[in-house]
């Protein structure tokens, strides 16, 4: 779709309305976090551990202290109140005490009147360090006792979650085809282009404003207060400008710093990571080992999956025990699997921590999984498709965890649909930006060779495991020069992902006015939850229309106060007051008489209940979304290099809110797992991050990333406002797969490991 | 960062005085190495003499034939000349496939000849590393190596060249024209870049204040028939893991000269002289349904191995030969734990890029 026709579109609900922020930040006159600035700020810096594991011996910040133009330097001392924090385990010091166990450790800050001035203060402070040798193997921290531990006495394993299914012994014997595999999952980066960044402006009532770029401003604010030693309420929070999220701004970077560096020096501190910085700044997706045997009838049904992954969580536990949650119950696939064994683990170790990204544990699974499918196909003899057409759950189905999808899961007709499409022609060989190696005019047409592969995904929408998920929206409706004008306030983040377009389409829709203005986000209003997850247009999109809905109905009241008549199944409709028959009877501007109407809604999803910790059984998810990709590929079989000719998605998403921002999130999660299918890693040895930079980390530009073919399917979801299905990260699951797949289909190669690089292809 | 002076150069004798007789002064091209270098601390100049605006700025056909080109002049402006494009077309390639549009733009020939490598521990200042700071050790031996050097290194540095314009220079037989304290000489590429034996901090035979004014390029016909591929993991803006410069010349169906280069396997551009001996009479079968017309049919791919395109069932073919004279070469190389694959992957690049000359070659005729 073009944005002449978006344009054409109209704002209401199933419109591409456009986004506020698109014009500004392609003419790069969006203000990002990193351009916050106040008059008399001074700039903090962190000094970071060099070193992945070693004991601190001695911190000595005199000199830094006496450098001209320092204002202050912060130790773990100078943390006034609670010195630990976590997302999920407060297992992660505000400053090091006494060791560091993670490369880029903050140990120390500076705040200072110009950044420069704050470097060099910085490379002033003297650390002791008594270097250890790092822990860095994560299956023995998974499975041997012995090994030692990254926090004292604590268990190197974050969480280890067993599935039992059936009869193990019994499915052994009658599985007349067994496929086994290993697998390895790199460390792939979230790789956004806004660096980690913020502003915190002390206030004076003691407390602090701080302006930053985040996912969930809330559980900042709960995480950072009690490092403060201030009541939550004196820590208020605003959304500032965020250049990218995908799971790296859950987990607090600078937050509880700049704000430190605040009390202590009376002045707002800005904070800005730089490109290298920022690689040590946030969590990085779980690299994975994952093991897999599956069993099945000579026809192509799966008996059994007998499956061990180990995710790597690095040095403290962030989100580590929601991703093997996820990578345990949706271990198998969206298959229907009698008989499971599977146990996922979590673990500690010194490498760089890692927690939220994009599909969030089930994507190192499906990798595994949909490996394995394949492997089957082919022991079967049958094709790919059919052979996920033949154990693909539906509407009904009960998963590894025993929970029934009592949702549409069209998965079989989506499958036919992918292998429907149309094959992309051969690619002529006169343009090398068509071809393996693109510019770098590797190969003109010789030694290429097509490749196809499918894949499949599936993938938890909101928060899962009894976790009490929720989100709130303040709604005001009242006349501003004459006409209706509705005010939207929540506290959920725009990360990118067109949220604020989506809340002033679902106010203009059930409210029935043109003009909506979306207050920035804030802590001023209850929590909306985190941006992740896929859950914003389910949760904070139910959350805003719960609030119209409230506000519509004390518009109505006050109608019919003023008709002097009851107006049963009344609605809003372009300023007016509509009565059941359709005829107006009043407008808004008449019937609100200056008044303000204003109603604030929490909205919860259905109850989910915890997996059990022995057999992983459990009513564990809230909706399941579902993608199947269709990858296109020519590969140099000299030179192991591939050009993607093609991806093709199918995804159900219950419903179509903006059509235009849809297609944006099905592309871009095809983009970033392409990324992990191709060339995303970040390289770590011995704990040590070898390619802190966007030269040696490579993310795929324009030339990388083929065209898309979409076709996507609206199967309403009865328990989700308006029946829509979250659609953010289930692409993201499916494209790496398939492009695998796609690879092996024309090189014969097995490639058990992501990305796969030109030595696994043709040079090994 | 270090503070530092900074002083734009007026004059190419006194910028050279200037950097010679102060041992922590530099010369500063269009920064887009140095200024990382200096960020990370990797370098930590007390003086930047910028000499990107001396007036090396042009591209003159010499006397004798061939062509000058100033220190100064862009990447992407070198790239786009048309004699360059006409005349030299492995060079305007090696440009092209290196960094992105941006940086071409502003990156100047002589910064580009001068780049350093991009080892992740020469770049990382707390790691030891032999190049950055001799005696200290180098990290890469036993650490992560894929990208590093498998001809000509040594136990003091293992690290690569990462420049491909170099690459293109050193088969086109370039010189460089230097200005030092003691005036002006000309170096051939080939003898500008070292191998790192016990001394890897030095890069090239250069001395501390030796200005790079130009580099000339020969009148050589055959360049005319000349290519340049690299192979990366991105279709662009990347370094390269390998690449191969060649250039050409057939005679009655047979090689009479070569010239070839690999990028990616050594301290400096490799010139490939036992490769190229190698290839000298070998026959250009063209043939229908010959190995080199009919590359494009897939062939299985062997187990284990490269696929086996473009060989004839029984008999040598063009491609043996290719593949031949590739191995004379690399029959010296050592790998290190994590980068074996560069050999199997500089051969079949070596093959691809004659290969397609070779065809080309053939189709003119
Ligand atoms: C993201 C990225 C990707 C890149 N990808 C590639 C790639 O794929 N292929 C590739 O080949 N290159 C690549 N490069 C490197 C790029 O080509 C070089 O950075 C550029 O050519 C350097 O030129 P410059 O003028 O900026 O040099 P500077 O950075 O200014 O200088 C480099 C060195 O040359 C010295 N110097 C400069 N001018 C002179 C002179 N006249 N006489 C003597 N010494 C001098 C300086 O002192 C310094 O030591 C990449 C760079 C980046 C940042
Ligand atoms: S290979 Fe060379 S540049 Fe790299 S660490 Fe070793 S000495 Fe330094």
């Amino acid at each position: 779709m073009t944005v002449e026709a978006a344009r054409r579109g109209g704002e209401a609900l199933g419109d591409s309305a456009l986004r506020p922020d698109g014009v500004l930040k392609v003419t790069g006159e969006f203000a990002y976090s990193s351009d916050l600035w106040a008059d008399d700020m001074v700039w903090g810096v962190t000094l970071r551990s060099p070193h992945p594991r070693a004991r601190i011996t001695g911190i000595d910040v005199s000199e830094a202290l006496a450098v001209p133009g320092v204002h202050a330097v912060l130790t773990h001392e100078d943390v006034p109140g609670e010195k630990f924090y976590g997302l999920e385990h407060h297992d992660q010091p505000v400053l090091a005490i006494d060791q560091v166990r993670y490369q880029g450790e903050p140990v120390a800050l500076v705040a200072a009147d110009h950044p420069e001035t704050a470097r060099r203060a910085r490379d002033r402070i003297r650390v002791g360090y008594e270097v250890l040798e790092p822990l860095t193997d994560a299956r023995r921290a998974a499975l041997d006792p012995s090994y030692p531990k990254v926090h004292g006495d604590r268990s190197n394993v974050v969480r280890h979650q067993p599935i039992r299914v059936g009869d193990m012994a019994h499915a052994r014997r009658v599985a007349e085809v067994v496929v086994r595999g290993e697998y390895e999952v790199g460390m792939q980066d979230q790789a956004f282009l806004g660096p980690e960044s913020g502003l915190a402006v002390p206030a004076e009532d003691g407390g602090v404003d701080l302006f930053v770029a985040t996912q969930w401003l809330h559980v900042d604010q709960e995480q950072i207060a009690p490092c403060l030693g201030l009541p939550t309420g004196r820590v208020r929070l605003t959304l500032a400008g965020v250049g990218g999220a995908f799971g790296a701004r859950e987990d607090l970077s600078m937050q509880i710093h700049a704000c430190l560096l605040a009390l202590r020096t009376g002045r707002p501190v800005k904070i800005v990571y730089g490109r290298e910085e920022s690689f040590f700044g946030h969590v990085h997706r779980h690299p994975a080992r994952l093991r897999y045997e599956h069993g099945a009838t000579r026809d192509g049904r799966l008996v059994y999956v007998d499956a061990e992954i180990v995710l790597d969580g690095g040095a403290y536990a962030s989100s580590t025990s929601a991703v093997v949650g996820n990578a345990a119950s949706l271990g198998v696939g969206p298959y229907e699997v009698p008989n499971v064994r599977l146990d996922a683990y979590g673990v500690y170790t010194n490498n760089p921590p890692c927690g939220a990204m994009r599909g969030f544990g089930a994507v190192q699974a499906c990798f595994a999984y949909e490996s394995q499918m394949d492997k089957v196909a082919e022991a079967c003899g049958l094709d790919p498709v059919e052979v996920r057409i033949r154990n693909a759950v539906a509407e009904g189905s009960r998963l590894a965890t025993g929970q029934v999808i009592d949702m549409p899961a069209p998965l079989a007709a989506m499958l036919e649909d992918a292998r429907a499409f149309p094959a992309p022609p051969p690619t002529g060989t006169a343009d090398v930006r068509d071809l393996p190696g693109g510019v770098s005019n590797t190969t003109h047409g010789e030694g290429v060779r097509r490749g196809v592969g499918y894949a499949v995904g599936i993938k938890n929408i909101c928060y899962s495991e009894g976790f009490d998920d929720h989100s709130t929206a303040r709604v005001r409706l009242e006349t501003v020069g004459g006409e209706p004008a509705a005010l939207v306030h929540t506290a959920a983040a725009e990360v990118g992902q067109g949220l604020v377009t989506l809340q002033a389409q679902i106010a203009r829709t059930e409210l029935g006015v043109r003009q909506v203005t979306v207050a920035p986000a804030d802590t001023g209003v209850g929590s909306a939850g985190s941006s992740s997850a896929s859950r914003q247009s389910y949760m904070t999109g139910g959350a805003v229309r719960a609030a119209c809905e409230a506000v519509r109905e004390r518009v109505i009241e006050l109608a019919e106060e003023r008709l002097g008549r009851s107006l049963p199944g009344a609605s809003l409709h372009d300023g007016r007051v509509v009565a059941a028959d359709g005829l107006a009877v009043a407008s808004l501007a008449e019937v609100l008489a200056g008044r303000a109407v204003e109603e604030t809604r929490e909205f919860r999803h259905r109850r989910t209940t915890a997996l059990d910790p022995l057999t992983g059984q459990g009513d564990s998810h809230v909706q399941f979304a579902f993608c199947v990709h269709r990858a296109v590929v020519d590969v140099d079989v000299e030179l192991g290099l591939v050009k993607v000719v093609e991806l093709a998605a199918v995804q159900d998403v219950g419903r179509i809110l903006n059509p235009l921002a849809l297609e944006g999130q099905i592309h871009g999660g095809s983009a970033q797992g392409l990324g992990l299918a191709l060339m995303e890693e970040i390289q770590v040895r011995d704990g040590v991050v070898r390619n802190p930079s966007f030269t040696d980390y490579l993310i795929p530009t324009i030339l990388d990333m083929p065209p898309m073919r979409t076709r996507i399917l609206e199967n309403a979801d009865p328990h989700a406002p308006y029946g829509l299905r979250g659609a953010g990260e289930p692409p993201t699951l499916s494209s790496t797969p398939a492009i695998v797949a796609a690879v092996r289909d024309a090189t014969g190669r097995p490639l058990t490991r992501i990305p796969v690089r030109p030595e696994h292809i043709s040079c090994g | 960062m270090r503070p530092l002076e900074y002083r734009r150069a007026e004059d190419p004798r006194r910028a050279v005085t200037a950097v010679a007789g102060r041992p922590g002064a530099m010369f500063l091209g269009a920064g887009t190495n140095l200024v990382d270098h200096l960020k990370l601390g990797v370098a930590r100049p007390d003086l930047l003499v910028d000499v990107s605006h001396l007036p090396y700025d042009k591209i003159e056909p010499r006397p004798g034939g061939g062509l000058r080109i100033g220190a100064a002049v862009r990447n992407s402006d070198l790239a786009a000349h048309p004699l360059v494009r006409q005349h030299y077309p492995v060079l305007a390639q090696a440009l092209l496939s290196g960094a992105s549009p941006q940086l071409r733009n502003l990156a100047t020939t002589a910064g580009n000849l001068l780049q350093r490598t991009r080892c992740p521990y020469f770049q990382d200042v707390t790691t030891p590393c032999n190049k950055r700071e001799p005696g200290t050790g180098c990290s890469a031996l036993e650490g992560y190596n894929r990208e590093h050097a498998v001809l000509g290194a040594s136990e003091h540095c293992v690290a690569v060249h990462p420049s491909d314009m170099a690459v293109a220079l050193t088969v086109l037989d370039a010189e460089v024209r230097v200005l030092g304290s003691g005036g002006e000489r000309t170096i051939p590429i080939t003898e500008l870049y070292r191998l790192p034996g016990d001394r890897p901090d030095r890069d090239t035979v250069l001395k501390h204040g030796d200005l790079i004014t130009a580099v000339d390029l020969p009148g050589l016909p055959m360049a005319a028939h000349s290519a340049y591929r690299k192979v990366r993991e991105r279709a662009s803006y990347a370094f390269a893991l390998v690449s191969v410069a060649a250039a050409v010349q057939v005679r009655d169906g047979a090689i009479t000269d070569a010239r070839v280069a690999f990028g990616g396997l050594a301290h400096k551009p490799w010139r490939a002289y036992r490769a190229e001996e190698a290839l000298r009479g070998v026959r250009v079968s063209a043939a229908p349904g010959d190995t080199l017309a009919e590359a494009t049919t897939a062939a299985p791919i062997a187990a284990g191995g490269a696929a086996s395109t473009g060989e004839n069932a029984g008999g040598t073919s063009t491609v043996e030969d290719l593949r031949a004279a590739a191995d004379a070469e690399l029959a010296d190389a050592r790998p290190l734990a994590h980068n074996a694959f560069k050999i199997p992957m500089a051969r079949n690049t070596f093959v691809a890029v004659l290969r397609g000359l070779l065809r080309e070659e053939g189709a003119t005729r």
